[in-house]
């Protein structure tokens, strides 16, 4: 079996928790630069987005089902960045 | 004498060791419409040999290749009715695994099974489940439809096979490597966003033409739409479409392989074009061989630095490469029991790239190559 190693770019500057303002959903971000981000989210995380359920509930059955991003989520880590919870690597430089 | 320093230590490659098993899920072995001559085709796969026939009932069948009589070679032998006859002494084995014959004995040792594989017949491909554990593929694991194939709105598969020998990962770190598609391709990222999530991984790039690469007077391409997933460890469908000035030409473009051992794969990429006003039945299908020679190059120069290169489980990332790691973490749950999938190997995980910084560099090299061209063709026209 291969270990499962973490990335090393989160060895200075790991994810930080985010909450989403419209749900509630708890995931983990980082943001390298303004327009980097990882986002690692969780199962019960998932379950509560409103945008990934509905698209679950549009997409044809048999489709390919790809949700590309929720943007409650997005607009919640770019406030996270102004009020200084989430900080961009790039500025810590 | 110098005495280094920690931050200056020499940093060392990890190789680890090759996995000792191979990838739960669906492996697509090919067209349907080259196992369908009622004859057995071997199949060197998952560290053995497999006889795959149609028998006479049309179901295509995937079976260990050695008789368990005597290890005669069953794809070698000849399909009769709905079993395959070993060439030794006409044992005949049905697409379950059972024995269904003995024909110079009395009795048929009928609780004598052999090992077969769940098929799947799907757009004209044929995909076989292998699962360490021998479990049934779940009802939730499956290679989606593709809308093209089999329409008479699109091309037939124009599909391509050849043999890597390197291990089946470094074929699949390619769904982050964003900056080995300026590298190695020749083409140029704007945008490059990975989306893991369960047994799917997405990769989402939009890339712009190349005007320093290509003939004089040839159509220039001004860009790429790239959606591509895998579906399991395999098999990616990348939803490609071409742009030029006046017209788009939308492809799919078929990504898989299967390992044959733990060093060698054999990789194969498949491709329908849509058909339009613009590409009619005869151009559209140039244009899918077409595009086919391109794609063929492009694991050409893969197959190049896989080649030569090593190895690597601790790869030094900056930050505008791909997310490796994660990958690695996801393409591992196809390693363990289903009993050991953690969660992290199937959350969803977003990384979206930010490739101004690659793109500035990039855009800098590709107008010195013009200007060298430009140079060079000012001085022979002289």
């Amino acid at each position: 079996m291969m270990a499962v190693r973490p990335d090393i770019r989160l060895d200075d500057s790991p994810m930080v928790p985010v909450t989403c303002v419209r749900c509630g959903a708890d995931v983990q971000v980082r943001k390298s630069s303004w327009n980097q981000t990882s986002v690692q989210w969780t199962g019960s995380a998932l379950e509560r987005c409103e945008e990934r359920c509905t698209a679950g509930q549009l997409a044809a059955s048999g489709g390919r089902g790809l949700f590309l991003a929720c943007s409650a989520l997005r607009d919640s880590i770019m406030d996270a960045v102004r009020v200084g919870t989430l900080s961009v690597v790039d500025d810590t430089l | 004498m110098t005495t280094h320093s920690e931050a200056d230590e020499v940093r060392l490659i990890e190789a680890g060791s090759l996995p000792t098993r191979f990838a739960r899920g669906w492996h697509c072995l090919g067209l349907v419409r080259d196992f369908s001559d009622g004859k057995p085709h071997q199949i060197n796969a998952f560290g053995q040999k497999l006889v795959v026939f149609r028998s006479g009932d049309g179901a295509i069948n995937v079976l260990d290749g050695y008789c368990r009589h005597m290890g005669g070679d069953l794809s070698q032998g000849t399909v009769k009715g709905n079993e395959i006859a070993c060439p030794f002494h006409d044992w005949r084995w049905g697409g379950d695994g059972k024995c269904k014959l003995v024909p110079y004995s009395k009795r048929t040792p009928r609780l004598a099974r052999t090992a077969s594989w769940p098929t799947l017949e799907q757009d004209g491909m044929l995909f076989v489940w292998n699962d360490p554990e021998r479990n049934a593929p779940p009802a939730d694991v499956t290679i989606p439809r593709i809308e093209g194939a089999g329409s008479d709105d699109w091309t037939d598969w124009h599909w391509y096979t050849t043999v890597v020998h390197t291990n089946c990962r470094e074929i699949i770190d390619n769904v982050v490597d964003m900056a080995h598609f300026f590298y190695i391709h020749g083409s140029l990222p704007t945008h490059f966003k990975n989306i893991f999530e369960g047994t799917v991984a997405t990769q989402y790039m939009n890339s712009a033409g190349r005007p320093d690469i290509g003939e004089p007077g040839e159509t220039q391409m001004l860009g790429t739409t790239s959606v591509a997933s895998y579906y399991g460890p395999s098999f990616m469908i990348d939803d490609l479409t071409y742009h030029y000035t006046n017209v788009d030409h939308h492809t799919v473009l078929i990504n898989c392989h299967y390992p044959i051992d733990a060093n060698s794969f054999v990789l194969q990429y498949g491709i329908i074009v849509k058909k339009s006003a613009e590409l009619p039945d005869d151009l559209a299908m140039q244009t899918a061989i077409g595009l086919g020679d391109f794609v063929k190059m492009g694991f050409e120069q893969d197959v190049e630095i896989w080649r030569n290169k090593t190895r690597i489980d601790n790869p030094l990332l900056v930050e505008e490469d791909g997310p490796v790691y994660q990958l690695r973490r996801w393409y591992e749950q196809f390693y363990v029991d289903v009993a050991d999938v953690t969660p992290d190997m199937v959350d969803r995980f977003e990384f979206e790239l930010d490739t101004t910084q690659p793109t500035a560099a990039w855009m800098k090299e590709v107008e010195a190559n013009l200007a060298t061209q430009k140079a060079a063709s000012g001085s022979v026209g002289g």
